[in-house]
């Protein structure tokens, strides 16, 4: 762009020589200027204006010319459709393994008032009061005589209610379709569910959302409205829930717990048959989260899954299966066990004198806290973290649970060498019973690693390999041991061949430190050890079993005896047939197996 | 030009300014509203107290607030921009924060004698923060990269408060009207034709992916934009109001069946008839002429904006007077486009139209700056 000099110098010049003052020269010459800049933008402001109303024209003429095409069509007739009736389950099923029905919708209706179109207020009123008597009266007629133009009254009434409601023959009291959740198995499987809530209402329609549980971890899916009538199929099996939960309740009244959990796990696929949780609520009518308190006490609380306690001795094994897998020690490695073990300013105890060395299959069997604190200083905090890691025990477990998302294993701020002798047995790393049941189905499955999930799989995936078939195959015969002469005596199912390692473990105090007479109690378990199909970890919170002279707290006195029945009473309803133990050691005298002992 | 080159002696002052207002705006609004209240009155059965009435009432205040914002001065509203759109801002994150609390979808914070959405004061004073921008900002300006990225965040800013309550309708509005009065500004063309590439791209990118290996969104979610482009596909869920409002449409024919005739929107088959679908109701009623009678009243309304703003030589009055008109046309247009299957069901009022309050009178507020402007206009002696 060429520019006109502000001070032509020939002008100047002349302008000189005439006298005149050039400086008008060049005031003129930027006046003409501006003047010039100011119509560039102002042509094209109005450009831009003109641009824009022409697109207004086009978007006119567009909607005028839809108009006249739909004016034009030939009108169909109009559907019947009861109002409300676009919301019709909106929402799909939740079932079981085997496609029976955990959650449906149920179509009820809402109540409400109009107040300005009511005869009779008062005694509205009160006929209100009488058929649901936990509404208030004072506030009902200060609602209906308030000047009032819309009254809530109740968000879900059964029909015999509405027809009570109809008797009453007032006009201003009026109906509105309403979908409700409902959960027909009560409070079976309660804590997986979670329950449903009211979103945005209407008085035609209003949204169910999910507020907890699968309802609320899956609720895209389940709303989707391209899903149709497909029902989302979770991997519990109701029979089996049930069972357990019957089995676990019994056992937490007989051993004077405040809390149980219990969770069962395909141990190939991952896929969860049973997740229980005492004490429960019912999802149908969910109670309100406690305000003060421990969040943990209330019946909401999933403690199989947001429960993060110190598992205790249930983790010695992974410390020594990793020490066979990676050939620091074998089976019969004799390791020292003299104690105490010092490091620094701390001491490693034993609970009992084991003498002065036990072999690694006995520091299973015996439970050494020292012989596996010795195993895990050799493989050293690096290998130990990511092991643990690989089992998942150092993430949340991802199980389609709202909760689950939140429940991230509590590991030592510093995982130094000190943490790394504690972790192996079991303390200083907490995480919840089903970290657990996941990171036992990876060790005893034959080595590959699972991802613990809520909904049926169809196809089975074998994940990576974690450790080697011949390791997992000894912590399997390890675990038996544990049960035919060790620790967990009680676990014996006759049949079913369990395998498992107890664990107990002090409750920390909320101000630091630990109590002496609170634990929480373990058995994580698999059954049948010599072709393993299912894990079932068994925790009891603050167990006391009084029997005896002295309480006792001990996970063999207290989860053991649960987790056998639990096996006892489920191992048949998972369709296992008995069986005697294929591999016999020799030496052992041959016996029928047989309960009457 | 700034309002110090005035020459305040040509400015009407005092209760003078009455006479100077835009009375043929205010005349064309009130035509608008008044089939407001017809339809309104129809889609109640005849009963004029169920919604005509109180509309009729908030139209009156809000006829009573446009004179007020009318008469003050335009150069007050300029300064109060900046803090109009903080106020808007901060009511936005009140909403966020308080319908944490109450676990719903709650948009709206109580007045006490009304329930006000900050969602529609934000796109207001949106338009007048960037109107306000744009005439501090000298033209040369106007294209430099560093001076077109602060209206897009002050346009995005909102856009994402808003999307997150979730109301897509009103995000849509907001990025529009942002962009028309950018456009109108003279931000160069190729900021505008850069934007729209990329986002086709982006469209089709996402779209293209579907079904291979990359996929970008997950499959329910491709369901969820099918249904929500093509609703027939579920005509029991997102496609039954646009299913009935067509019949409504087609069964109104040329002339309509006349007032009070109309079966389809008074047999409660439409939700929302008196809301977002109110146009149906006129439609079946007052058929393809009735229909096109309303589209003319905006248009006017739209064209007299245009003049008033043509012929301002203040840059603010004039980008405000056209932001808002521009805001009015997306708004009907939006809403039209939605209840005659054009564009997906987003949720946009019918303005003045549709029953409800806060629009009604946010909107009236908007048309108060727009006489503001026509007032106080600079005039050559």
């Amino acid at each position: 762009m060429t520019r006109t000099p502000l001070r032509p110098l020939a002008q100047i010049l002349k302008a000189r020589v005439n006298g005149e003052n050039p400086d008008a020269i060049e005031r003129e010459n930027l006046r003409q200027r501006h003047e010039e800049a100011r119509n560039t933008s102002r042509a094209r402001a109005e450009g831009r204006l003109l641009i824009l109303g022409v697109f207004f024209l086009c978007a006119f003429f567009l909607v005028g010319l839809k108009m006249s095409l739909l004016a034009g069509s030939e009108p169909a007739e109009p559907r019947i459709a009861a109002s409300g009736a676009q919301i019709v389950a909106a929402r799909a099923d939740i079932t079981d393994r085997n496609g029976r029905i955990l959650a449906t919708n149920l179509s009820t209706h809402a109540l409400y008032a109009q107040p300005p179109l009511m005869i009779e207020p008062e005694r509205a009123a009160e006929e209100l009061v009488k058929i649901f008597p936990d509404l208030n009266l004072d506030s009902l007629k200060r609602h209906f005589m308030g000047g009032r133009k819309f009254v809530w009254i109740k968000r879900r009434i059964s029909p015999e209610q509405q027809q009570q409601v109809f008797d009453i023959g007032e006009p201003g009291l009026l109906f509105g379709p309403r979908e409700m959740r409902l959960y027909p198995n009560g409070r079976v499987a309660a804590h997986v569910l979670g329950g449903a809530g009211f979103g945005r209402e209407g008085v035609s329609s209003a949204e169910v959302i999910g507020v907890a549980g699968v309802e609320k971890a899956m609720d895209d899916e389940l709303r989707d409205p391209g899903r149709g009538d497909v029902p989302l199929a979770l991997s519990l099996d109701l029979t089996i829930q049930a069972a357990v939960e019957r089995v676990l309740e019994g056992g937490m009244r007989l051993m004077n717990a405040k809390g149980a959990a219990a969770v069962l796990m395909d141990v190939k696929t991952g896929e969860i048959i049973s997740l229980a949780s005492l004490p429960d609520f019912d999802p149908n009518d969910r109670p309100r989260p406690l305000t003060q308190g421990d969040p943990g006490d209330s019946p909401l609380f999933n403690r199989a899954v947001q429960g993060l306690y110190e598992l205790g001795s249930t983790f010695k094994i992974f410390a020594v299966a990793q020490g066979i897998d990676e050939k620091i020690v074998s089976r019969s490695t004799m390791v020292d066990i003299t104690g105490p073990l010092r490091w620094g300013k701390f001491k490693i105890r034993d609970l009992r004198n084991y003498g002065k060395a036990l072999s690694v299959e006995d520091v299973i069997v015996k439970s050494s806290n020292i012989g596996t604190a010795r195993i895990a200083q050799k493989i050293g905090m690096d290998r130990q973290r990511a092991f643990l890691d690989d089992l998942g025990l150092l993430r949340p477990t991802g199980v389609e649970l709202i909760e689950a998302k939140g429940a991230k294993p509590l590991l030592p701020p510093r995982w130094s060498e000190i943490s790394t002798m504690t972790i192996s047995y079991g303390h200083g790393l907490s995480a919840s019973p089903l970290h657990l049941a996941s990171a036992y189905a990876t060790l005893l499955n034959g080595g590959l690693q699972i991802q613990p999930t809520l909904l049926r799989q169809d196809a089975y995936r074998p994940g990576p390999r974690v450790i080697s078939e011949n390791t997992s195959k000894q912590a399997r015969e390890m675990l038996r041991q544990v049960v035919t002469r060790g620790t967990a005596s009680f676990g014996e199912v006759p049949g079913y061949r369990v395998g498992g390692k107890t664990g107990t473990a002090d409750k920390p105090k909320p101000q630091g430190g630990y109590y002496e007479d609170r634990v929480i109690a373990t058995f994580a378990s698999v059954f049948p050890y010599d072709d393993p199909k299912y894990v079932l970890v068994v925790t009891l919170d603050e167990p006391v079993e009084t029997s005896g002279q002295k309480p006792r707290r001990t996970a063999g006195w207290t989860a053991v005896p649960v987790a056998a029945e639990v096996v006892r009473r489920v191992a048949p309803l998972l369709g296992l047939a008995p069986g005697v133990e294929s591999v016999r050691r020799t030496g052992v005298t041959l016996v029928s197996q047989s309960n009457n002992e | 030009m700034s309002y110090l080159e005035y020459n305040v002696q040509s400015v009407p002052t005092g209760p003078r300014k009455i006479l100077y207002a835009n009375w043929a705006l205010v005349l064309l609004l009130t035509a608008v509203a008044g089939v407001g209240f017809l339809m309104l009155t129809s889609v109640a059965g005849g009963d004029m107290e169920r919604w005509a009435e109180p509309q009729m009432k908030r139209f009156i205040l809000g006829l009573v607030v446009m004179m007020i914002v009318g008469m003050v001065p335009l150069w007050f509203w300029r300064s109060m921009s900046g803090i109009a759109y903080l106020g808007s801002i901060g009511l936005l994150v009140l909403v966020e924060l308080i319908g944490e609390v109450g676990m719903g979808a709650q948009r709206w914070l109580d007045l006490g004698f009304m329930r006000l959405q900050p969602s529609e004061v934000m796109k207001i004073s949106l338009v007048m923060m960037l109107a306000a921008y744009y005439d501090w900002l000298p033209i040369s300006k106007v294209s430099r990269i560093q001076w077109v990225i602060p209206p897009v965040i002050l346009t995005l800013l909102p856009t994402a408060l808003v999307l997150r309550q979730p109301d897509l309708g009103t995000s849509i509005l907001l990025i529009a009207g942002g962009g028309i009065v950018m456009f109108i500004a003279g931000v160069s063309w190729w900021y505008f034709i850069a934007v729209i590439l990329a986002g086709a791209a982006l469209v089709y990118t996402v779209f293209a992916s579907r079904g291979t290996d990359w996929q970008l969104l997950k499959d329910y979610q491709f369901r969820r934009i099918d249904t929500f482009l093509d609703p027939s596909t579920d005509p029991l869920g997102a496609g039954y109001h646009i299913t009935q409002s067509k019949i409504a449409l087609g069964s109104g024919g040329w002339s309509g069946k006349g007032f009070m005739q109309g079966t389809q929107s008074r047999l409660n088959f439409l939700p929302e008839k008196h809301t977002d679908f109110i146009f149906t109701t006129l439609a079946e009623e007052f058929g393809f002429i009735g229909g096109l009678s309303l589209l003319t009243l905006y248009g006017l309304i739209i064209l007299f904006c245009v003049v008033s703003a043509a012929q301002n030589k203040d840059r603010f009055g004039a980008l405000l007077t056209l932001g808002i008109a521009a805001t009015l046309f997306l708004f009907f247009a939006v809403n039209m486009s939605m209840v005659m299957g054009l564009a997906p069901v987003v949720g946009v009022p019918l303005p003045l139209v549709s029953y409800g309050g806060s629009a009604m009178l946010v909107l009236m507020g908007a048309f108060g700056l727009v006489q503001s402007a026509h007032i106080h206009r600079p005039r050559s002696r």
